[in-house]
This record gives C-alpha cells, sequence and structure tokens, in this order.
C-alpha cells in the first residue's frame, strides 16, 4: 500500500509540475484570478471611498442588511459588504477555473499528447491512476485559491487602512468558503472536466464543459446586485454541505464509470 | 508456465468485422516473438488485449499465468510495451522521462537514476539525457520508449514497431539489445512490417492477415508451410542432358532440389559432361518470400470462394 501511494504520489507531482511549467496554460490559469482578488475589489474601494455619489446604488443592498449590521459609518459599511458579501461570489469562480484548467490539462492534455496509454501501462489501477490526477487537480485549485485570498485580503487592507484609516474583517462566510465550498465546487468542477475527458479531444473541448459551473455563481452575482438574493452565511452554509455531497457523487460516479477500452477510444 | 497463451481469442469492435478472429498461439519463456502482418492485420489490437487494454469479444489470453483483462495492473509490473500512441513528456528531459516511469512502476528513485543511465548509455542516448525530449527526435524518442519499456526490468516486453524511424546503426544497436534481454530471459512480442529485421532477431513467428492467424512456428516450420527445397543458382559452362533446370540469364541456371543431398551429384554430372562451374550457391525462402507466398495464397483462396 505505501508503496502504491509513492507510484501515486510520482504521478501527481509530475501533474502538478506539469502545469505550473506550462506557462500559457499557468498564466491563464493565475491571471483570472489576479483580476477577480486584486483589480476587482480595488476598483470597488476606490469607488466606495473616493466617489460618494455612487453609496446610493448600494442603498437597496444595505437595506436587506439585518438592522444591527447597519450601524456604524456607511463607507465603512459598504466596504465589509463588499468584502463579505460581494467578493465571496466573485470569489467562487476562482476554484472553479483552476480546478477545471488543471484537470483538462492533467486528463485530456494526457490524452492530446498521446502520453494516456503510457500511463495505463503502469501496474496503477484506473481508480489510483484517476485518484492521484483528481487530487493533483485539487492540490493545485486550492493553492491557487488559497494564494488569490491571501492576496484580496493583503491588498484590500492595505488599501482600506490607507483610504480610510481602519481595517474591515472578513467574517465567519470566508471560513465556511475557505474551507468548505471552494475545495468542494474545485472536486465538482473537477469530476465533471474527468467525465467529459472521456469523449473530449482537446482541452479546450474538456474545459467547456466545466464552464456551465459559472452561471449558477453569475445568477448569483446578478441576483445579488438586483437585490433578488443576498448571499448570507446560511445561504453559503447551505452550499457548503449540499456540495461535498454532490462532489463525493460526481467524483465516485466518473472514477468508476471507466475502462481502459473507453478511454483508448 | 507459458509466456503468453491464446486460446481463441477474438475482438470484434462495435459495428465491424472481427479485427482478430479466434487466434490460438503460445510463447515459451526467452522467446522472440515475431509476430507479422499488413497494416490493420490485427497486430496492435491482439498487444492490447495481452496488456489488458482490450477485452476479449470471445476467447480468452493469459500472459505467465495473468489474465490481462481481470489482473491488469499485475501484469503491467511484469511487461514493458511501446506502441505508436505510448509517448512520453515534452516538458521532461530524457532522463527525468525515464526517472518518472521508473517510479510510477515502484522503482526507488535512485535505483531508477541508476538503471536509466545504463540504458541510456546502451542506446547512445547520454549526451541527449539532459535535453527536453521536445527537442528529440523521432529516432531519439524511439529509443527513449525502448529504454522506458525496460526501467523497470520486465519479464515480457511488447513492441511495436521498435525500430521504425531508426536509423541502420540504431535499429542493429536496438537488434543486439533484444538479442541480449532474450538470452536473459526476457521474453519480446515483436510486431512489424520489416521481415528482414523480424528475420534476423526472432526465434519464432506468427503472421496474421485480416485478423486471421495464418501460420505460427520457427523458419522451418513456415518453410515447409510454402516450400521447403532448396534453389541451387549455377553457372556454368555447360549443362548435361537429363538434368532439370531453369534457365536464369547467359550460362546461369536455376536447379531446384528436395535437399542439399542431392547438390553434389548435380556438381558432379556437370564436371563429367565437360561443363565449368564458375558460381554455385544454394537459396532458401526467406522470410520475406514466405510471408508473400502466404499472404497471396490466402487471397487467392479468397478470390476464389468468391467467384462461387
Amino acid at each position: 500500500m505505501k508503496m502504491m501511494n509513492r507510484m501515486q504520489l510520482a504521478l501527481m507531482k509530475k501533474d502538478i509540475r506539469g502545469i505550473t511549467s506550462n506557462k500559457q496554460v499557468f498564466s491563464v490559469m493565475l491571471m483570472v484570478p489576479l483580476a477577480l482578488t486584486i483589480i476587482l475589489p480595488s476598483i470597488f474601494v476606490f469607488v466606495t471611498v473616493l466617489v460618494p455619489d455612487t453609496t446610493s446604488d448600494f442603498q437597496k443592498l444595505l437595506e436587506m442588511l439585518p438592522s444591527t449590521e447597519q450601524i456604524g459609518n456607511q463607507k465603512q459599511m459598504i466596504l465589509g459588504l463588499l468584502l463579505n458579501k460581494i467578493m465571496p461570489v466573485f470569489f467562487l469562480m476562482i476554484p472553479i477555473m483552476a480546478s477545471s484548467v488543471m484537470a483538462a490539462s492533467s486528463f485530456v492534455g494526457e490524452k492530446e499528447k498521446h502520453t494516456l496509454e503510457t500511463l495505463l501501462y503502469s501496474p496503477l489501477s484506473l481508480k489510483q491512476l484517476f485518484q492521484s490526477k483528481i487530487l493533483a487537480s485539487f492540490s493545485v485549485s486550492m493553492m491557487v485559491s488559497f494564494i488569490s485570498f491571501a492576496a484580496m485580503i493583503v491588498v484590500m487592507e492595505i488599501e482600506v487602512l490607507l483610504l480610510t484609516g481602519s481595517a474591515v474583517m472578513p467574517d465567519l462566510s470566508w471560513m465556511i468558503i475557505m474551507l468548505l465550498i471552494a475545495p468542494s465546487i474545485s472536486l465538482v468542477a473537477i469530476s465533471i472536466t474527468v467525465r467529459g475527458s472521456a469523449k473530449a479531444q482537446t482541452i479546450e473541448e474538456a474545459q467547456q464543459r466545466a464552464v456551465f459551473l459559472v452561471f449558477p455563481i453569475i445568477a448569483l452575482v446578478i441576483g445579488q446586485f438586483t437585490g433578488i438574493i443576498m448571499v448570507s452565511t446560511w445561504i453559503l452554509l447551505g452550499l457548503g454541505i449540499v456540495l461535498p455531497l454532490i462532489a463525493a457523487l460526481l467524483v465516485k460516479g466518473s472514477v468508476g464509470k471507466f475502462t481502459y477500452e473507453k478511454l483508448l477510444r | 508456465m507459458k509466456a503468453v497463451l491464446t486460446q481463441n481469442l477474438s475482438k470484434t469492435y462495435t459495428g465491424s468485422k472481427n479485427a482478430v478472429d479466434h487466434i490460438e498461439f503460445s510463447l515459451e519463456q526467452g522467446e522472440v516473438f515475431g509476430f507479422l502482418g499488413p497494416n490493420g492485420a490485427g497486430k496492435t489490437t491482439t498487444i492490447k488485449l495481452l496488456c489488458g487494454m482490450l477485452a476479449p469479444s470471445e476467447g480468452s489470453c493469459r500472459v505467465f499465468d495473468l489474465d490481462p483483462a481481470q489482473n491488469p495492473e499485475k501484469l503491467h509490473q511484469l511487461s514493458g510495451v511501446i506502441t505508436e500512441h505510448a509517448q512520453m513528456y515534452d516538458h521532461l528531459t530524457g532522463l527525468e522521462n525515464l526517472v518518472f516511469y521508473g517510479t510510477l512502476f515502484g522503482v526507488n528513485a535512485a535505483e531508477c537514476e541508476k538503471r536509466a543511465n545504463v540504458l541510456l548509455e546502451r542506446l547512445g542516448l547520454v549526451d541527449a539525457q539532459d535535453r527536453k525530449l521536445a527537442a528529440y527526435s523521432t529516432g531519439m524518442r524511439q529509443r527513449l520508449s525502448l529504454a522506458r519499456a525496460m526501467i523497470h526490468s520486465p519479464r515480457i516486453l511488447f513492441l511495436d514497431e521498435p525500430t521504425s524511424g531508426l536509423d541502420p546503426e540504431s535499429a542493429q544497436n536496438v537488434n543486439s539489445l533484444i538479442r541480449e534481454l532474450s538470452v536473459d530471459g526476457t521474453t519480446i512480442f515483436l510486431c512489424t512490417h520489416q521481415l528482414r529485421y523480424a528475420q534476423e532477431i526472432c526465434t519464432t513467428y506468427g503472421l496474421i492477415d485480416e485478423g486471421t492467424l495464418l501460420a505460427t512456428g520457427n523458419i522451418q516450420r513456415l518453410r515447409a508451410m510454402v516450400f521447403s527445397g532448396v534453389v541451387v543458382h549455377v553457372k556454368a559452362s555447360r549443362m548435361p542432358d537429363g538434368l532439370v533446370y531453369q534457365k536464369t540469364g547467359e550460362h546461369t541456371y536455376d536447379i531446384t532440389v528436395n535437399s542439399e543431398d542431392e547438390i553434389p551429384p548435380i556438381v558432379k554430372g556437370i564436371v563429367e559432361a565437360g561443363g565449368n562451374i564458375y558460381h554455385i550457391s544454394t537459396h532458401r525462402m526467406s522470410l520475406e518470400e514466405i510471408y508473400f507466398s502466404l499472404i497471396d495464397r490466402r487471397k487467392a483462396g479468397k478470390e476464389g470462394e468468391n467467384d462461387e
């Protein structure tokens, strides 16, 4: 068993190295999180702090907040809203994107470059092969997510501190996101990509399959801005419970589904 | 225990005819088996069946008494495979590739490096070992694939066209490596089109066409299926009367005999008739001639069937 783990670890390491050494794919993978976690909140922060008129746009959102949260400086409140209610929804695109890019290159990339067959001739079982690959994609996705989160907090806190003199603190929802939702949504995206990988012949084709996962997120964003839904800790917690279940089912289903014959077609 | 044993092995892909049609053969350990046939004859399908990549539609096969469809992982530990589509990573160097695949087979990294160095040296790739695979030529990739297939010291090697893309010198080198391996007890299952090359290194053969196994056995056995006699080429100033021969040129003749024992009386006859002999040589059917003759015979047979 221990030897098997070492073999799987070798495959995982190779996969992670494969994506980080591919500048083209890796830069795409880093660019979007960078835009989402540094540029986007920065624009929000500057607009909120420097342009006084825009606050009225947030009025609808502010009205939906429980009255206890409405105490204090309005700008501070808007910034808190930005960090803890708006950014989480945008942030969810990062694990989805990172894991689907990684999973596509790890599964279909091997097929495209004719290296999958070589792996199939190894003494790793299909299940072990898939486990290692899923784990590699998952690790990269979590790595990108945590780096993005750290970058966002650092940049935002510095900006807010410099502009308003006091900090905004991330609340419980971020803990739910980072520890429950980001990992499980990564697994969902990975398993969807993996399921498509047997049919897909190119990396792009496989990535497209995970794209539709972004739609519910966009719906959440739109819903939030139009005032239809408010992303609360409860909604996040609910997602945090449902998503891991879906992820577990999907992963189990996708790992069991493959045979050598299907993969080589 | 047989190295390979197939019984009634068949594979039908959905919506097409049998890619492999009820084939039966067996290989002893240490044998170099040449599996020969035209493109699309079913060679690669047979390799995939024997490696557990495909499940047989009918019949069964065993490799070292393991059922490839049931125990692919165990079998892969014992086997090394080269096929056209089993490539390695372009972003890794030659050495890194070998070490990676070695680790995948449970060999520890230090041992992998040691074995990789020996193989790279043996296959003339030492100078290129630290170059990324992307910069390798086809021939270099092919040689590295052979090193990759051997990194875990397998008991059986499945080689699908291992010398395609190799220059004559490298091909020679690969040949001698295969021979050494078989002397050490490794069984080699070799698919190739290059019949002269096959005749150089194989101990037994299987001829396949359109999924049907036409013949198996060593060269003598195959020859016996077509024509076991010897053709004697003679260049002489005159031929005695009563000798059956075929004139092939000025003073050159071909005489067909059943065995070499018949040659001395022929020579005597020519000399006694006052002829001078300038050249005499014997010719047995080569693998290539046997191959074409068997394939033609099958074609003729099929046309005959169609005509009826």
